[in-house]
């Protein structure tokens, strides 16, 4: 049994491991394009450490670019974003697992057929729309767009989850005299941690790393959002991309560090089994 | 118990106040134009912006009330973007670009003719060729003539640059090496990014062809074209000259690397050459003794055009702001640093520009070259040579057969870029359907509508949860969404952009027509499920493996979410250097650690797209593994150790608890998984660099945005996306029914 086991964890390990340096190569290759003194995305030899090697791209970013303010701007953007999407899709989705009432296939049926149009093709309409309503060069236009991007996949994945939680657990907290919001706010929501992450983890991605909407919305230079700020390294045949790839890298950090803070809820599991077994 | 509690809703009723507060203080809201600022888009690359900058930094202290910002756009995004901004009825006043875009701005009418704003006698200081005329106006003033292309050498490989095409032979075989005799070229003649027919034009010109005639046509089928490619298929297949498998990034590697003795490149590339500390020359571009031509160059001044929603308050000073920019003294500084030729008549013979070996050299090859035609047809053209050069060059046409089917597809696509419909008919038709269409969905609603209203009080707090996620979409969805539906059945195209109309379903007649829908629709079909099945494949497996715990899996964890977490644009581009036939990683890989042999991976359509496939896996397994390893946090542990007691083997628990458990989670990822692969024009896009080759490496949607957008025929694209839609909307419908997913478990 024992010996088994051992060779099931190794096994598991090797699995791990070949998939970890499959899904780093890519990017070990990017930190490579960002450290060779000048400005080649390619290069014939496939050394790590190229000749020559310098962090001189990473002091450029953080002293002669307004990096900080890209940063700074893609950050309040995706925090609402992400506080709508969570505070949005975790009532919906519960609604949708939980109650039945008129309308609700058709809501369900509308959020999906949503993501079904080619979105380049939206992208005229909706600058024309926001034009009408005055929110061109604004936040609130592109965090309203956002939020609509990311909302049909987290109130489908959400209630999804809600769906795995049985119904037994409301009908014991109203029984214990909980309100219909208390049993939702303070039973199921917390249960559905795991779900609320990856919503939360969705909507935050959508807003950090969208490009065509904020380039058609935002023109003050000021307001850039990151991947804009990305992109003006960039020029027709001459991109900058020694910075471009570091700028890259310095750019994924925060999603990294934002998906190990919420890993904690990701895998924990919670006490759900104690009460469903 | 009580103060615990109103302290939890304090808290919350705090967050949310703080964050409806946030929303109303953000910046901008409403404060749209600016009456001070002029903003220019631009292409320009890193070192004429620095140049740019300073100098708008000049003008802005001379005139202290007026803020000038420049704003860089990759060129069809420029495009693209000023034309939807434009027709909007905003966008930057002023767009600086290559002389061609003014075609098709000119046609929609969305820049303004300039005899508006200066005077006859303005003019006259300038070169001819840097006044952009069409339609009997002037659009754009160029400051900077060029943009051709030269023969860039490395001086310490080639001393002195050939003259004619045999001499560029003889000296590119004498430089053609394989060092350690490995059997793989070390050093290249020549190289340079020939799949690509902007490049390919100087020996077309070389052996007296053109593109188009006086009138506009194209002019392809022709010896000329013939011979230009007979020429490339030799320097490649005969005299083994220049590499295999060229893109633009490869071509410009191996001659900073000093691997190549020659390249072919614009002036836009010249100083990236000395900063890589290759001591380089130009000359102009070899004369071809065969035919008795030059092999000359398109030459397309570049400069700037007004936005026709400029008003006449602003007009004045965006009219300061030229004279200042377009000034023989800025140019002469602008000239002399970023090696381009300036557009001044005075500046023409300047010494201080001539003394320059570079710039002196540049002049002579603008002297020998054609000017860029600005008409739109050009689109047409471009996209009717790639497809067959790139099949001649991979061997599956002959020169002839290509050349006569260049001129066919152009041809086409010309006629489809200026097909005109109307008939009031079949328009009146369409709209009254649209109208019983709208009528009848109300009258069939009727009874769900008021019962719904009846409802309402009894499931307030369903409603109150649900609303307002589906008041978010529908504000920015529905306009968007009819707005598209009502131009699938219109005539909106280049000519009709401001007056187009509703005219029948002649836009899906052509869908239906098109010979490639069906094939582009087989290969999204098989692009979809191989993406899909190998997401949730590897998905799930990482996650049931990190699931079970074991010391470490936090890291690994971690790390294999990175694919999802780097910005995809820069790692499909590595994915595609990755892929190149002699220095990537992959063929690399494959011949030595698997002895097969190399693949030809972004030559062959076949090829190109598995390579397009396996990139999109790399990037979208992480997302997949995070939602099951979210799903199986509702497993509860006890029904494993149940199954354990009864001895059941690990696949079976695979199979009777956890598949099934992970269900309702991952079937809503799955379904929309599908539908965002669908349509994923992204990777599509970056790593086949647009379809390469011929064209071939599309899938709907990025053939939607290639053959429509491209040509501007936006009535054709929408009803293309309608169709598109319905596709999915069927296939939703009937995987949803199967999985029952919109039902709950419980």
């Amino acid at each position: 049994m024992n010996k088994k086991k051992f060779l099931a964890n190794f096994l598991t390990y090797i699995f791990l491991i070949v998939f970890t340096v499959i899904a780093l190569y890519p990017i070990i290759n990017v930190f490579t394009i960002s450290i060779r003194p000048d400005d080649r995305l390619l290069s014939t030899s496939l050394s790590i450490i190229p000749e020559g090697a310098t962090f001189k791209q990473y002091i450029e970013l953080f002293t002669n670019r307004p990096f900080l303010l890209w940063v700074w701007n893609s950050a309040i953007v995706s925090f609402v974003v992400t506080v709508t999407g969570v505070a949005l899709a975790s009532t919906a989705g519960y609604a949708l697992s939980r109650f039945q009432f008129i309308g609700k296939q058709v809501s369900m049926l509308g959020l999906l057929t949503t993501q079904m149009f080619p979105a380049t093709m939206l992208l005229l309409p909706m600058y024309i729309m926001l034009i009408k309503l005055q929110l061109i060069n604004s936040y609130l236009g592109i965090i309203i767009v956002y939020s609509a991007t990311a909302l049909p996949f987290c109130v489908w994945q959400m209630k999804g989850y809600y769906d795995t939680i049985p119904f037994s657990l409301e009908e014991s907290a109203r029984i214990d005299g909980c309100t219909k919001w208390q049993s939702f706010y303070k039973i199921i929501l917390p249960l559905a941690a795991p779900a609320l992450v990856i919503t939360a983890l969705f909507s935050f991605m959508t807003a950090w790393s969208e490009y065509i909407v904020a380039a058609q919305v935002l023109q003050d230079t000021d307001l850039y959002t990151l991947p804009l700020g990305l992109k003006s390294f960039q020029s027709n045949l001459t991109t900058e991309w020694g910075l471009y790839a570091a700028a890259a890298l310095v750019v994924s950090i925060p999603v990294v560090i934002l998906f190990i803070i919420l890993s904690k809820w990701l895998v924990s599991g919670l006490t759900l089994g104690s009460v469903k077994g | 118990m009580i103060v615990s509690v109103l302290n939890k809703h304090l808290i919350s009723a705090t967050i949310l106040l703080a964050f409806a507060f946030s929303l109303l203080t953000l910046p901008g809201c409403g404060s749209n134009k600016k009456e001070n600022e002029i903003v220019i888009w631009h292409n320009m690359r890193p070192e004429e912006k620095n140049v740019i900058q300073e100098q708008l930094d000049e003008f802005m202290k001379l005139h202290p009330g007026i803020k000038v910002i420049q704003l860089y756009k990759e060129t069809e995004e420029m495009r693209s973007g000023y034309i939807v901004a434009a027709i909007g009825g905003e966008g930057p006043e002023l767009i600086y670009g290559p002389s061609d875009q003014v075609g098709p701005f000119v046609e929609m009418e969305i820049i303004k003719p300039l005899e508006t704003v200066f005077s006859q006698e303005y003019f006259s200081d300038y070169n001819k060729d840097a006044l952009i005329y069409t339609n009997n106006s002037l659009w754009m003033i160029a400051d900077k003539l060029g943009n051709h292309l030269t023969l860039v050498y490395n001086k310490d490989l080639l001393p002195v640059p050939p003259k004619t095409e045999k001499e560029l032979i003889e000296s590119g075989m004498k430089l053609t090496k394989d060092f350690n005799n490995d059997g793989r070229t070390d050093q290249y003649g020549l190289v340079w990014n020939y799949t690509e027919p902007y490049f390919f034009v100087p020996f077309l010109t070389g052996f007296g062809g053109w593109v188009l005639d006086s009138l506009n046509q194209p002019t392809l089928n022709t010896p000329a074209m013939v011979a230009g490619l007979k020429f490339i298929q030799d320097l490649r297949d005969k005299y083994k000259i220049i590499p295999n498998e060229a893109d633009y990034d490869i071509a410009d590697v191996l001659f900073k690397e000093g691997k190549a003795a020659m390249i072919i490149n614009g002036d836009w590339s010249w100083s990236s050459y000395g900063n890589a500390g290759i001591n380089y020359g130009i000359s102009t571009l070899p004369y071809i003794t065969v035919s008795g031509h030059y092999a000359t160059p398109m030459v397309a001044p570049k400069g700037y055009s007004i936005n026709v929603n400029v008003d006449d308050e602003k007009l004045a000073k965006v009219r300061m702001l030229l004279e200042f920019l377009l000034s023989s003294e800025k140019q002469l500084e602008t000239s002399l640093e970023v090696k381009t030729f300036p557009s001044r008549t005075e500046l023409y013979n300047d010494p201080r520009l001539l003394n320059d070996e570079i710039l002196l050299n540049s002049k002579k090859q603008i002297e020998q070259g054609r000017a860029l035609p600005i008409v739109t047809e050009m689109r047409a053209i471009w996209d009717a040579m790639r497809p067959s050069y790139q099949a001649v060059l991979g061997g599956a046409i002959t020169p002839e057969k290509a050349a006569q089917l260049m001129q066919e597809d152009a041809v086409k696509k010309i006629r489809e870029m200026r097909e005109d419909v109307d008939n009031p008919v079949w328009g009146l038709i369409v709209q009254v359907l649209m109208l019983l269409i709208v009528l009848a969905a109300l009258f069939f609603t009727r009874k769900s509508i008021v019962a719904f209203f009846r409802s309402f009080k009894k499931n307030t707090f369903a409603y109150f949860l649900v609303l307002p996620a589906l008041v978010i979409m529908i504000a920015v969805v529905l306009y968007p969404f009819i707005y598209n539906i009502i131009l699938s059945f219109s005539n909106m195209s280049l000519s009709h952009i401001h007056d187009w109309k509703i005219t029948g379903f002649e836009q899906y007649a052509k869908v239906f027509v098109e010979p490639q829908f069906y094939e582009f629709f087989l290969k999204t079909l098989i692009w979809t499920f191989s993406n899909i099945t190998f997401h949730v494949v590897i998905g799930v497996t990482l996650a049931l493996l990190l699931n079970k715990k074991l010391p470490g899996t936090g890291i690994f964890r971690t790390l294999l979410i990175l694919p999802w977490a780097v910005p995809q644009y820069i790692v499909a581009l590595t994915w595609r250097g990755m892929f190149n036939y002699e220095y990537g990683a992959i063929n690399l890989i494959l011949v030595k650690f698997l002895s097969m042999s190399p693949v030809e991976w972004l030559k062959s359509p076949t090829e190109a797209f598995m390579a397009i496939i396996i990139t999109n896996i790399w990037l979208g397994f992480p997302f997949m593994m995070i939602i099951a390893l979210g799903a199986l946090q509702s497993i509860p542990q006890e029904l494993y150790e149940a199954a354990d007691l009864d001895g059941a083997r690990w696949f079976n628990k695979l199979k009777t608890i956890t598949i099934p458990l992970i269900k309702p989670v991952m079937i809503p990822a799955i379904t929309l998984g599908i539908i965002w692969t669908f349509n994923n024009i992204n990777v599509v896009w970056l790593v086949s660099n647009a379809g390469e080759p011929s064209d071939k490496t599309h899938i709907l949607v990025s053939f939607v945005y290639k053959a429509a957008f491209n040509l501007y025929r936006y009535g054709y694209a929408a009803a293309f996306s309608v169709v598109i839609f319905l596709i999915l909307f069927a296939f939703g419908m009937t995987f949803l029914k199967r999985t029952k997913a919109t039902e709950s478990v419980y």
